[in-house]
């Protein structure tokens, strides 16, 4: 009876979770696999017809499609490596700080941008960036720099999302390394000192080593999260200039919420599905293959 | 069972018939007399709180009908409407823009209103500009009631255009009306002081290049679509538009570089001395306005009487700082205390800003527009239906307030009215309602907007030519068009 009513408490505090799983992650993945083989307008008095693979091929051979999975790509090859490498410096120089209190301040720090939503931190950049009142030009003018067209120019858009998904996702990722380097046993860098091991040896000899697991959940959160950029993109530079910031999802979004053409872009979704998938799949065998 | 068990099984089932219960005495409460209307639309700025006042008083003049309103964002509502719409969970009454009618008919669930217009206490349909009329008109059926209309116009800087020199007979700052004043205006409100070839003030900044471009589409003779429904965005009278706007950047530039951002930032921040924009920005340029109009706004809408008298005071420092100022300028007083003087009254001015019709630089009058339109569900019992229509017609007939939240009202006789004479924007842009050009009725608007957004960015940053940017938009959209099976028009589909 007791073991009964523990698994019935199990079972309920698990229900919440559960069934906003289901609904909200389970069943719109269903129904996205089964929208991407109809053609389903919003605005069409047509009825829903199965189309096949068309909506797939209509993809690849879509210039817009293609354009964003470029611009998704230049966002990825930035924003993953930097995120990875800049949160692990960070979270080893934390680590290495021997105030505690300061330690938990500069934690908290750069926590704290993470904390925000992304449309808080959008407009707030947008007004950093703003090029004829922003604060980063206004710095950059009395240095006696010109200012620089942060968002407006295709070269400079894209890295000045990704400096600002830096800002704000950074925080995040390095406490959890944070967190993994102080899972290590001390006497391992104690033991390394004895043997005359110097800062960078310990550093690639036993920090990176150790906290590898956790540097693959990283990349891997990392490159699913950049691969669904939407929010910093579209409310920095609504996908603009010339398209060179409209990554996957918002041409989605686009295609499903503003021309109403969910089965066309369902099957987008899909394909972006299965970049990530592969993605992630290479990381894992990359890190767990070096590891052996 | 045990005993516990049977307590633990009473108790929910108590709870459980207790919510029954509840249930049905929520239910039994004589509310059938009251008919309850949601009403959906994107007023969130200072027209929402107009909105509100006029459906108060709806509320209190017909006891039996409530309204309530509910206000999103406009870059959210069309998505939320129209899937609330189809899955038949949308509101009963519904605000739409004229160019989003065709998606919306096309999805079916609006209700026509051909009664709204015919009987006793119609809505008089000659009190309605015709070209706006037209825009209602689908399958022969009425199928909204406009409530306003907000073209593009010309907003300007009263005080920059006095310190240039473009003034009138009287000293009153002159709006430019042509090509030849527009371009001496853009040229005389240039100013680099240092010579640096960065201005430090625009004569005139491009704000949504898209909207500048459709703006004067019609001024060249260009539009959407040709008489026979195809899309003309390619045609000589469009590129030549793209020409003009294209001519003032270059070498020696009228206009801020693409990259600058400086459009209605600019004049808000009294770098720019004209742009073209929409009526609906009024609501962002009174927040910046100066006391002595604050002033004279408040005290015309019967204000907050405190407000009125903290603004009078304000206004009467206004004065004294302005004399003082006129002394010290004629005798060549402290240098500090002149520019203190001047940096205060500019500060109590705020933004002197007017507005006017666009100037004709093309070979005709034309202007972009867009408008309010009230929309019913479809298949609404009858009793909720009729109660629908007496909003609507209620709205409709208190256009003039609805003006005063920064809008064109859509009846002749709200314009006529002498109050409506007092609201200096919106009687300026009113005057170009017999020539707004409004957006395709194409259910593939979006597609059409965003091709012509590539178009126009492509060939302001001088990527393309006009005519190179607008042939690959037409392209692209004909494409997107027969790849989505959309009609090019919804007179298209209707034949």
């Amino acid at each position: 009876m007791i073991q009964r009513l523990r698994n019935a408490c199990a079972y309920l505090f698990i229900a919440p979770f559960a069934v906003s799983f289901f609904s909200f992650v389970i069943l719109p993945f269903f129904v996205a696999l089964g929208l991407a083989f109809v053609k389903l307008d919003l605005t069409s008095h047509e009825p829903v017809a199965f189309v096949g693979l068309k909506n797939f091929q209509e993809a690849l051979s879509d210039q817009y499609f293609w354009k964003a999975v470029w611009a998704t790509s230049y966002f990825v090859v930035m924003a993953v490596p930097l995120t990875v490498v800049l949160s692990t410096a960070v979270a080893v120089g934390m680590h290495s700080m021997t105030s505690k209190r300061g330690r938990h301040t500069v934690r908290a720090m750069l926590f704290l941008p993470g904390m925000v939503n992304v449309a808080v931190a959008g407009i707030l950049w947008q007004w950093f960036y703003n090029g004829e009142f922003g604060l980063f030009n206004h710095y950059l003018q009395e240095w006696g720099f010109s200012g620089v067209p942060w968002l407006s120019n295709r070269a400079m858009a894209m890295p000045s999302v990704v400096l600002m998904t830096l800002w704000w996702t950074i925080g995040g990722s390095a406490i959890l390394l944070l967190a993994a380097l102080q899972q290590i046993p001390g006497e391992l860098w104690e033991a390394a000192s004895l043997d005359g091991a110097g800062p960078w040896q310990r550093l690639w000899g036993i920090s990176l080593p150790l906290i590898r697991p956790v540097m693959l959940f990283v990349t891997i959160m990392t490159t699913i999260g950049s691969f669904q950029v939407f929010g910093q993109p579209y409310l920095l530079t609504r996908g603009g200039p010339e398209l060179a910031t409209r990554g996957v999802v918002q041409y989605i979004y686009e295609t499903a919420f503003n021309n109403y053409r969910l089965g066309y872009g369902a099957a987008m979704s899909w394909l972006l599905f299965v970049i990530i998938a592969m993605f992630s799949l290479v990381q894992v065998r990359l890190m767990w293959g070096s590891r052996k | 069972m045990g005993a516990k068990t049977s307590v633990v099984i009473l108790a929910l089932l108590s709870v459980v018939l207790g919510f029954i219960q509840m249930g049905d005495r929520v239910s039994l409460v004589p509310d059938d007399k009251v008919i309850r209307l949601n009403f959906w639309n994107g007023f969130t700025g200072p027209d929402g709180r107009t909105m509100l006042h006029i459906i108060r008083e709806f509320n209190e003049d017909y006891p039996n009908i409530e309204v309530t309103m509910q206000r999103m964002e406009w870059s959210i509502y069309f998505n939320k409407l129209m899937v609330a719409g189809i899955d038949g969970r949308g509101p009963e009454v519904f605000i739409l823009h004229a160019s989003e009618m065709p998606r919306f008919q096309r999805a079916g669930f609006m209700a026509t209103l051909d009664e709204v217009y015919e009987g006793e206490d119609a809505l008089p349909v000659d009190d309605f500009d015709p070209n706006l009329l037209k825009q209602m008109r689908y399958d022969g059926h009425m199928i909204g009631v406009p409530m306003d209309i907000h073209p593009q116009g010309l907003f300007y800087n009263a005080k920059m255009f006095r310190e240039a020199g473009i003034v009138d007979e009287n000293g009153v700052a002159k709006p430019p009306t042509n090509r030849e004043e527009f371009m001496d205006a853009v040229r005389k409100l240039r100013i680099d002081k240092n010579g640096d070839g960065r201005p430090e003030q625009w004569g005139f900044a491009l704000t949504m290049w898209r909207n500048n471009f459709t703006s004067l589409l019609p001024q060249f003779g260009g539009n959407y679509f040709d008489e026979s429904g195809q899309c003309a965005i390619d045609s000589p009278e469009s590129i030549a538009a793209l020409e003009f706007m294209v001519s003032l950047g270059g070498d020696d530039p009228l206009v801020p570089a693409p990259e600058n951002n400086l459009g209605w930032v600019g004049f808000r921040q009294k770098k720019v001395a004209m742009v073209f924009e929409g009526i609906y920005m009024l609501g962002d340029l009174k927040r910046l306005e100066g006391v002595d109009r604050q002033l004279e706004r408040l005290k015309r809408m019967g204000g907050d009487p405190k407000q009125i008298i903290e603004l009078e005071k304000q206004v009467q420092r206004l004065h004294e700082l302005e004399s003082e100022l006129e002394q010290l300028k004629g005798s060549d007083g402290d240098p500090n205390r002149l520019k203190e003087l001047e940096i205060e009254v500019d500060r109590l001015k705020g933004l002197q800003y007017m507005a006017a019709p666009m100037p004709v630089i093309g070979k005709q009058h034309g202007t972009h527009g867009d408008s309010h339109i009230l929309c019913l569900q479809k298949d609404l019992d009858p009793e909720v239906h009729e109660a629908a229509i007496a909003f609507l017609k209620f709205i409709s007939n208190h256009d003039i307030q609805w003006a005063d939240a920064g809008q064109v009202p859509a009846r002749n006789s709200a314009r006529e009215a002498e109050v409506f004479k007092d609201m200096q924007v919106q009687y300026a842009f009113s005057h170009q309602i017999p020539y707004v050009n409004y957006p395709p009725r194409s259910p593939a608007v979006f597609e059409l907007q965003q091709q012509i957004d590539f178009a126009v960015e492509k060939a302001l940053r001088r990527r393309a030519t006009a005519e190179e940017a607008l042939k690959t938009a037409r392209k692209n959209f004909e494409d997107f068009v027969r790849k989505a099976e959309l009609p090019m028009l919804m007179e298209e589909e209707a034949k």
